[in-house]
Order: C-alpha cells, then structure tokens, then sequence
C-alpha cells in the first residue's frame, strides 16, 4: 500500500494510512495517537478525582490525631438523607436554582433582543452589557451585599430620595434567595445575551420583511420568526446555566455567607461546611456525589422535557 | 591632611559602621539573626497589612531574615487547620487561643516555652493573659494583641438625645435590656446593634460573653463537662430570651446576620445604634472623623459590678513542619523579634500596635509603659473614659472551658449556626441551651475528654 503523508486539505476517505518516524500508522493507531493523550488527561482530571470522591464517601476519614480512614459502607449516604440540613440545604438549591435559571433566561433574551437592534455606540453598549460576566463571583458578591443591605443599600437610598425615612433591609430571611437569584443572574446573563445574539444574526433578514408583509404583530414575529431559531440555543444555555448555578458557591459565601440562619445554605455551602470547616471528608464527599445526582437529574430531565424535542426538529 | 590619612580614616569609618549591627545588639539580647538563608512562611488574618510587611522588612533588613508575609482570605480557622494538617509552607501564624489548643493537640505547633529567652518572656506576661495563653502547663504562643470584645460602645450623641445622661447607664445585661426595650418602646427604631454578626467571632462568641457576664459558663473550667442549665433565671436562659425578643420585635435588622466584621463595624459607626457590643480598641475607629458618623461621642459602659465581653486576644504561633533544623532556628529567632524583643531589646511590634492602633498587649512592659494612659487618651471622647477603659480591660473574663480545649472551634462553628437558626426559626429556648450541653457531651466523648 502506498503510503501517504497526512494532508488536512485532502478529501476525507481518501487518507488510508500515516507516515510516521518512518513507519506507516494503520487508522486505528492514528486514532489512539490522538485520543489516548486526551484520555489520559480525562483520567488524571476528571475520573481519578470522580473515583476518589467515591471512595471517600465509603469511609470515615480523621485527620486529627494522625490520618486515618475506615471503611463504614453507604453509613455516610444514610445519615444524609437523615440530616435535616442535607433536605433543607436540597430544597434551597433547587429554589435558587430555579429562580436563577428563569431570571437568567429572561434577561438574556431581552439583552440579546436589545442589543440585535442598530443604535449607535452599539459596540460600547455590548461591551458594557458583557461587563458583568468578566468581574469576579466575589466582587459581585461584595457589590451585591452592598446593594442589598439597608445599611448601605439602594432601597435605602431611594427610601431616603424619596423623603421617607426607612432603611429597606432585604437581607431577611423571607427575601434572600430572591436577591441572591437577582445577583447570580446579572453575572451570568451577558453570556447567555451573547450567544443568543449571535444566533440571532444568523436569521435572514427576510423572513422579517416577509412578517411584515402578512402584518404579523410584534409578537406574533418574535414567536414565529425570532423564536424558532433560539429554541436550541435557549435549551443548551438553560441546562449550562442549571449547572452553574448549582455549583455556585463563591458568589454565596461573600454575599450572605448562608445566611441569614440557614436560609441560603445551598447544597455547595453545606458541603463546604462539612468538609472544610467540620472537616468531616467522608460526609462531605457523600453529599457532592448526591449534589451531582441532582445536577445530572436536572439536566436530564431538562433532556427528556425540551431538549429531545428540539433537536428532532 | 595627607590624601593617604583620609583613605585610612574613610576606610575606618566605613569598618565602624559595617559593624555597627552587632554593637546595636542590645549586650543581654540572644542573637536573632537569621541563619539559614531560606525562606520562613509568615501568615495570618487581613488588619493593617501595610503595619505587617513593614515590621516584617525591618527584620529582613536588619536581621538577615527571608520572611515571607502572607494573609489569609476567608474562613481562617478551617484553611489554617488544612494548611496544618497537609504540613504546607507556613511556620508562624497568628491565631487565637481556642485554635492553638487544638493545634497543639494536633501535634502542629511548638509551644513557645521553646524559645531561649523564654523566662523573660513569662516573667513580662500579665498573669490573667497568662493563664488565657497557657494550655496543658505549655505557653502556646506569643502575644500579638489582647483587648476585650464585647464591651459596650455607647453612641453618647443619641443617648443624650433620649433624654439620657452617664447616670442612667445600664449596669448589667439585663438593665441594658430593660433600658433597650424602654427606647424602642419611645420610638427609637434601633436602640441596639448586637454581636449577631457572621464572622467565626460573631454570634458565637457573643453568647460565651453575655453568659460569662452573667455568672455563667458554657463548659466547665476544668474538665469541659457542658454547665449552661435551663433554669429561667439562668445566664443562659436570660441571654436567649433577651435576644428571642430583640428578633421577634425586629428591634434588629435581619441582615446583621450575614454581616462581616467590617460591616458590623460601619453599621454602628453610621450613628443609628444607641448601643453595641464591639472590640475594646474601636473607640478610636469611632472617635475618628472619617470613620464614623459618631466622632466625639463614642463612649463605653463602665464595670458597675458586672463585667462587659470577654479577653479576645491572639498569639503568634509556630508550627511544626517537617523543615531543616536551621530553619526551623530561624522561625524561633524571627517569633521571638516578632513577638517579644527585637535586637535591641524592645518590645518594638508590640509598641507600634499600642501606638498605631491601640491594640493592647499581655507584656507588662507596654500595658504599664508611660506611653498607655497618653495613647489612650487620644482615642476616648472623654478624659474620664481613660479610667473606664482600664477598669474594663481588667475585669474581663475569659472563657477557659469552651476555648482552651481541642473541640473549641468545632464547638464554635456549630454555636454560630445554631444560634443563627435559633432566632431566625423562633427556636425554643430550652431546646437551644440543651442542645449546645449535648454537642458539648458528644465533643468531649469523640476526643476522650
């Protein structure tokens, strides 16, 4: 077989074999050539961390006194589902979640749908819309604590503006997690904005001047023409955001720090809590593999409920 | 002058003060030059960290050292205990007394009767800081600061505006309440600004204070077996139920609860508390014009038969890492400067935080220098003050039974939560000193206390 020398300008099934130090490469060595690297950087990043995770929520580890472990089974998965902080830290994720999700979505779309319209210094305004994604979880979090206290905050300040002397505390309990929600979106919905923007201009520009000539409503439009092409899009960032949101944790601990009480303890905080500040590892391990059943759960379900329906479209 | 006479007397001069160093070594000082050439990892909390790497120069600069400074961000106790526990690059850190004696019984720090001038560094302790320093009959550390935290701060300017004047000032926690509770009922909106806040200090030290202050104790002295009890008069009882009625008022805005201690400090320095538990040395920070809305009006609640707060004081500790024995030389050498003396006999860190911040300090040669009373001074709203600060500095308790013993910060972090929760979700107040006795029985039990 005559060899060739590998061309990424050549048309595909025409490369049969690879030359390589002098010794021709059948299809399925070049395939491992090219994959064993990225699996083994898979393993070293994803599945020995994953294994050991799993090995540690079978043991109880002590640190204190000398490194030790001992092996006590699914004891720590039990006792989670006996802990009454594990159910509560569970339904305060998937309240937060939830709320961050939708609100995320909303402002993305509307930003995108703002910024797809000609206006000058557009290409100011995008920068300053993207501005949010790019600061820090923690110094949004310190912003947002700011903002949302009445000692320092903007409902204070408008109270006072408007000559009514009140401080406008929404740290409170009943409150919080609705404030949380606002802050965690206003950093994450530029880049949904984006994407969805650059989806956007991807829709040809007559099906808009067709619209106007069946004398579609604004609405009718947007839900015939503007929405058709954003449905994927839309459901790949709703389970992106669905991730992140259930992973966050730095914007929570400088915001609130749990609080008050318990009352923004999302699943990372309690894990946080059981296994850096308790340093109860085993536990802490147990309740990470939980929270990742939930994330895969949700997404899932998320798969399942929209997502296989759109990709059939 | 022959040109050859004046190369003579230059080179001369020059010898003179390449060996001045060593004749500035005070002649009963140990020598504190650093030896080994390798760096000694310096660590602690974020307060005035241009005062740190300036005193952390001079030592570097004179004594040949290479400390590395650094600061800690985030939930200090449980990132220095995984620091410890990994053995990583650390060797001095500050820490409180409650985590030094879980660090010594972790094994990862060196008690500081270690270091060579060690009887001189006793025989200069206070002897209440002390005892507040001293684990197993070993000293834990050295002194970085010691005040009282808990003390009430006064804001003078709303209290006189109540129609109040120093005659009326509550003598115990429960006048304070009582005079709280009369206010709001006037109208006052925010009469009281509590200890409620989120850091590892906040909420839960202000328990072990306001109970200390009332007779009681969270553990026992001696053998850490729980004390609080569900009897209605009890300190323990009175303190939750105060605080039960302060929540349920909404005398206290909820987001106290997810302050920080920078936070804490600028709500009540915005001049809308009457009263507030806070650190000792603050007094400065609200006296100032540009710190706070209440310069010139910030005062304290004397010691009229009950004591305010509890001795919040922290050591510089060294760990105990596996590192060459010249190094480990060197960070004894560098903690003793740091700490104690430095090459010329003084007190020197421990002075210019007296001086710059008026952290106090457990030496008898700072706390009974000339220099105090004319420091302090400097920072009361009133001459009188002086003498309320020292009398409170004084009567302050420590709270031996739930600090000096391995599970204090665990016991720490699960009394911040719960007591969070506890006002929060209007929990029983029976159920909350019960359950603190428990934790504290099942502590003792896992270390075999």
């Amino acid at each position: 077989m005559a060899s060739e020398r590998f061309s990424p300008f050549r048309p595909a099934g025409r490369v049969r074999t690879f030359r390589r130090s002098g010794r021709d490469m059948s299809d399925t060595q070049f395939a491992l050539a090219v994959a064993v690297p990225v699996l083994i950087f898979l393993i070293l990043v994803v599945i020995y961390p994953l294994g050991y995770a799993v090995w540690m929520s079978f043991q109880r580890i002590v640190l204190f006194g000398g490194y030790h472990t001992v092996f006590i089974g699914l004891k720590n998965f039990a006792d989670a589902l006996d802990d009454g902080e594990f159910w509560w830290s569970a339904w305060v994720t998937v309240r937060f979640t939830t709320e961050t999700v939708a609100l995320t979505m909303l402002i993305g779309l509307g930003l995108a749908l703002l910024l797809n319209r000609p206006m000058r210094g557009g290409g100011l305004v995008r920068t300053l819309v993207f501005l949010p994604w790019c600061l820090p979880l923690f110094a949004a979090g310190l912003m947002f604590a700011h903002v949302a206290r009445g000692q320092t905050g903007l409902g204070t300040s408008i109270a006072y503006a408007l000559g009514i002397p009140v401080s406008v505390d929404l740290m409170t309990s009943a409150l919080v997690i609705e404030v949380l929600a606002v802050g965690a979106a206003w950093t994450m919905a530029p880049l949904v904005a984006f994407f969805l923007l650059a989806n956007l201009e991807t829709i040809p520009k007559r099906l808009y001047d067709l619209a106007a000539l069946d004398q579609l409503s604004g609405l009718e439009t947007f839900k015939f023409v503007t929405l058709p092409p954003l449905r994927y899009t839309l459901f790949v960032f709703t389970s992106i955001v669905t991730v992140l949101t259930m992973k966050l944790f730095d914007f929570i601990f400088v915001m609130t720090g749990g609080g008050p009480g318990q009352s923004t303890a999302t699943l990372t905080y309690l894990l946080y809590k059981v296994s850096f500040r308790n340093l109860n590892l085993g536990y802490g391990a147990a309740l990470s593999l939980y929270l990742l059943f939930l994330i895969i759960g949700a997404t899932l379900l998320l798969y399942l409920a929209w997502g296989r329906r759109e990709s059939r479209r | 002058m022959k040109r050859r006479h004046f190369w003579k007397m230059a080179a001369g001069a020059g010898l003179a003060l390449a060996g001045r160093p060593s004749q500035v070594q005070a002649a009963n000082e140990p020598d504190l030059r650093a030896t080994s050439g390798k760096p000694v990892y310096f660590r602690g909390w974020q307060y005035k960290t241009d005062i740190v790497q300036s005193n952390v120069n001079r030592y570097n600069a004179t004594m040949g050292g290479h400390v590395d400074y650094g600061t800690i961000t985030g939930d200090y106790p449980a990132i220095m205990e995984r620091i410890l526990i990994s053995g990583g690059q650390l060797d001095v850190l500050y820490g409180n007394p409650s985590q030094a004696a879980r660090y010594f019984d972790g094994g990862w720090i060196m008690p500081a009767d270690q270091l060579p001038n060690f009887s001189e560094i006793k025989a200069d302790f206070l002897p209440s800081l002390w005892n507040a320093s001293t684990y197993k009959g070993r000293l834990l550390g050295l002194s970085y600061f010691a005040t009282t935290r808990g003390t009430i701060h006064v804001n003078l300017k709303a209290y006189q505006e109540a129609g109040m004047t120093d005659a009326n000032f509550p003598k115990s926690w429960d006048e304070l309440y009582d005079q709280v509770f009369a206010l709001h009922g006037k109208g006052i909106a925010t009469p009281i600004l509590p200890h409620w806040f989120n850091d590892f200090y906040g909420i839960s030290w202000a328990f072990l204070f306001e109970v200390l202050n009332r007779g009681g104790n969270v553990a026992d002295d001696e053998t850490h077996k729980p004390a609080l009890t569900t009897d209605k008069n009890g300190p323990a009882y009175k303190t939750l139920s105060a605080w039960k009625r302060l929540w349920n008022d909404k005398i206290v805005p909820a987001e106290v609860l997810t302050y920080d201690e920078a936070a804490f400090i600028g709500a009540y320095g915005s001049g809308r508390y009457m009263f507030s538990p806070q650190q000792l040395y603050d007094l400065e920070t609200f006296n100032s014009k540009g710190q706070s809305q209440i310069a010139g009006y910030d005062t304290l609640l004397p010691v009229q038969g009950q004591s305010w707060g509890l001795i919040n004081h922290a050591l510089y500790l060294m760990t105990t890492r596996k590192r060459p024995d010249a190094v480990t030389d060197d960070v004894k050498k560098f903690t003793s400067w740091y700490g104690f003396k430095d090459e010329s006999g003084k007190v020197a860190v421990a002075q210019r935080w007296m001086q710059s911040s008026m952290l106090f300090s457990a030496y008898k040669s700072i706390m009974n220098s000339s220099e105090i009373e004319a420091r302090i001074k400097q920072a009361v709203a009133r001459p009188e003050d002086y003498k309320v600060v020292l009398d409170i500095y004084s009567a302050t308790p420590f709270p031996k039974g739930a600090w000096l013993v391995t599970w204090s910060e665990e016991y720490n972090s699960w009394l911040k939560d719960s007591l969070s929760n506890f006002l929060v979700k209007d929990g029983d107040i029976t159920a909350m000193i019960n359950a603190s006795n428990a934790k504290i029985k099942e502590l003792n039990e896992k270390y075999g206390i």
